[in-house]
């Protein structure tokens, strides 16, 4: 079976984002400068959710589009599913801001 | 590089020709009803109980959208709650649209003969200014005489990696033909203001951009909720965004790559062209009516796609005078509301276009509705009211 399509926005990004309906178990294919990177997915990955390239430590920086999109709130496996529940945002944080975190 | 359009006699280039009947009320509704070719708008907010600030926003809005090239001719009238304070004053907002050399109308029932004199009268001299507007034709013109507002909603990631790129290639291009490119939503750039700083044209435009984002960041931190119960909003998360960065920085796609010239307030109009950052909020009833008021004469609303499931007629966001398109990168969105759409850019997604191919395609499709196709919307009568973009208290 031909491997899953997702894309990067730009080489440093450690998540891509699928543009096909993705299975636990698929081969996925990310085009890279050319060639392509190609990884298992560890779990469904919908159209146009994301998945890790690598390990992501918990608290690591998640980029997309070369920038910062939050740290991962887990510990994240490669071939993940990374969304909510183990990406979070730091931005606009009213409730880290009332319990002065950062 | 050309379209369509109607000089005015300011030089500036209409992409429709309109009497506009402002601000609402039953003598507007009631000229608009009987006229064709006219236009109001439908507000719950007529200033009264306002501050000063907010009641200078409604003036601008009005003033904006009287100017605005793709109005004819106006009728201002004098029933209107909020008339009585200066900034609101009908005489006032008259003047001020007057100044940009088009033909302003006042009406006022304490002269006319009470609102039913007002509403005969007026709808007699709507009757003729719409037949002197018809006399004018379309020209051959530049694109520099482009004016266009974005807004992109419903977001998924289809719109950060095909949708805004295709909007991003289409903002470029007018800029470079020496149009004006108007973009916004405030909370919407917070986590990629760096990257656009990076793009103003001058230190001082870089401290604007960064000082809107900071006094929004601030206010969303003095409520010490998470912004994440907030925004990105629940049809952004099933369309796979995961954080407010995320969002942010696929939004800033639909801006393309364009120096920042100026960051402006609502419904302001820049003095120069270019691209402009406009410090307002999002929302679809409050967006496009304020780029109207700035001198937009085309909007466009980048879809994505991920609250829209089962919505197969998508109604225009009130524009009041500048045709209203509707985009898609998503190919569950387009298929599901096929003909209410205007544009599709799924195709880079699919692979069957480069995004510079897509973003040329809505080049075409922009140019073909400034220079008089209509828009899927403007088949439909319905339009929703304008949610002004005030943010003081009333009192």
């Amino acid at each position: 079976m031909p491997a899953k399509r997702a894309l990067i926005m730009h080489p440093h990004d450690n998540v891509a984002t699928a543009v096909e309906e993705i299975r636990a178990g698929d081969d996925v294919a990310v085009p890279v400068a050319g060639t392509a990177l190609t990884l298992r997915a560890t779990e469904a990955i919908p159209f146009g959710f994301k998945l890790a390239l690598q390990d992501i430590p918990q608290g690591e920086i998640i980029r997309k589009y070369g920038e910062t999109i939050g740290r991962a709130s887990v510990a994240i496996a490669k071939g993940a599913l990374v969304h909510i529940h183990n990406l979070e945002g730091t931005r606009a944080r009213g409730d880290l801001a009332r319990r002065n975190e950062p | 590089m050309s379209f369509l359009g109607y000089v005015r006699s300011d030089g500036s280039v209409g992409t429709r020709n309109y009497v506009l009947v402002i601000p609402q009320g039953i003598i507007a509704k009631s000229v608009c009803d009987f006229v064709a070719g006219t236009r109001t708008i439908l507000t719950v907010d007529h200033g009264s109980g306002r501050t000063a600030n907010d009641r200078e926003q409604i003036a601008r809005l009005l003033i904006g959208l009287g100017r605005n090239p793709n109005v004819a001719s106006v009728i201002v009238h004098a029933a209107s709650p909020g008339v009585g304070y200066p900034e609101l004053r009908a005489e006032r907002l008259a003047d001020e649209i007057a100044a940009g050399g088009k033909r302003v109308e006042l009406l006022d029932p304490a002269k006319d003969g009470g609102t039913y004199g007002a509403i005969v009268r007026g709808i007699q001299l709507a009757r003729q200014m719409v037949w002197d507007a018809s006399r004018l034709r379309r020209e051959t013109v530049g694109d520099a005489h482009l004016s266009v507002g974005v807004k992109c909603g419903y977001s998924d990631t289809t719109s950060g990696i095909a949708g805004n790129p295709a909007v991003g290639y289409l903002y470029d291009k007018i800029v470079a033909a020496g149009g004006t490119a108007l973009f916004g939503e405030t909370t919407e750039i917070i986590g990629a203001e760096p990257a656009l700083a990076r793009r103003a044209a001058s230190p001082e435009v870089a401290e604007g951009l960064l000082r809107a984002v900071m006094v929004q960041e601030e206010r969303a931190n003095a409520t010490g909720l998470d912004i994440r119960t907030v925004n990105p909003v629940p049809s952004n998360i099933k369309g796979g965004i995961s954080s407010l960065e995320e969002k942010s920085l696929g939004a800033i796609h639909k801006a393309g790559t364009a120096p920042i010239q100026g960051v402006l307030k609502y419904a302001e109009r820049p003095t120069r062209k270019g691209l402009f950052f406009v410090d307002n909020w999002m929302g679809h009833l409050s967006i496009f009516a304020g780029y109207a008021a700035a001198g937009a004469n085309v909007v466009l609303f980048q879809l994505g796609g991920g609250g829209v499931a089962g919505r197969t007629l998508l109604e225009g966001s009130p524009s009041v005078v500048a045709p209203f398109l509707w985009a898609t990168a998503n190919p569950k969105t387009y298929a599901a509301a096929a003909d209410s759409i205007d544009f599709y850019s799924g195709t880079v997604i699919e692979g069957s276009e480069t995004p510079e191919e897509a973003g040329e395609r809505l080049y075409r499709t922009v140019t073909d509705v400034a220079s008089g196709t209509l828009s899927r919307s403007e088949t439909l009568y319905y339009v929703e009211p304008i949610d002004m973009y005030l943010q003081e208290p009333r009192f």
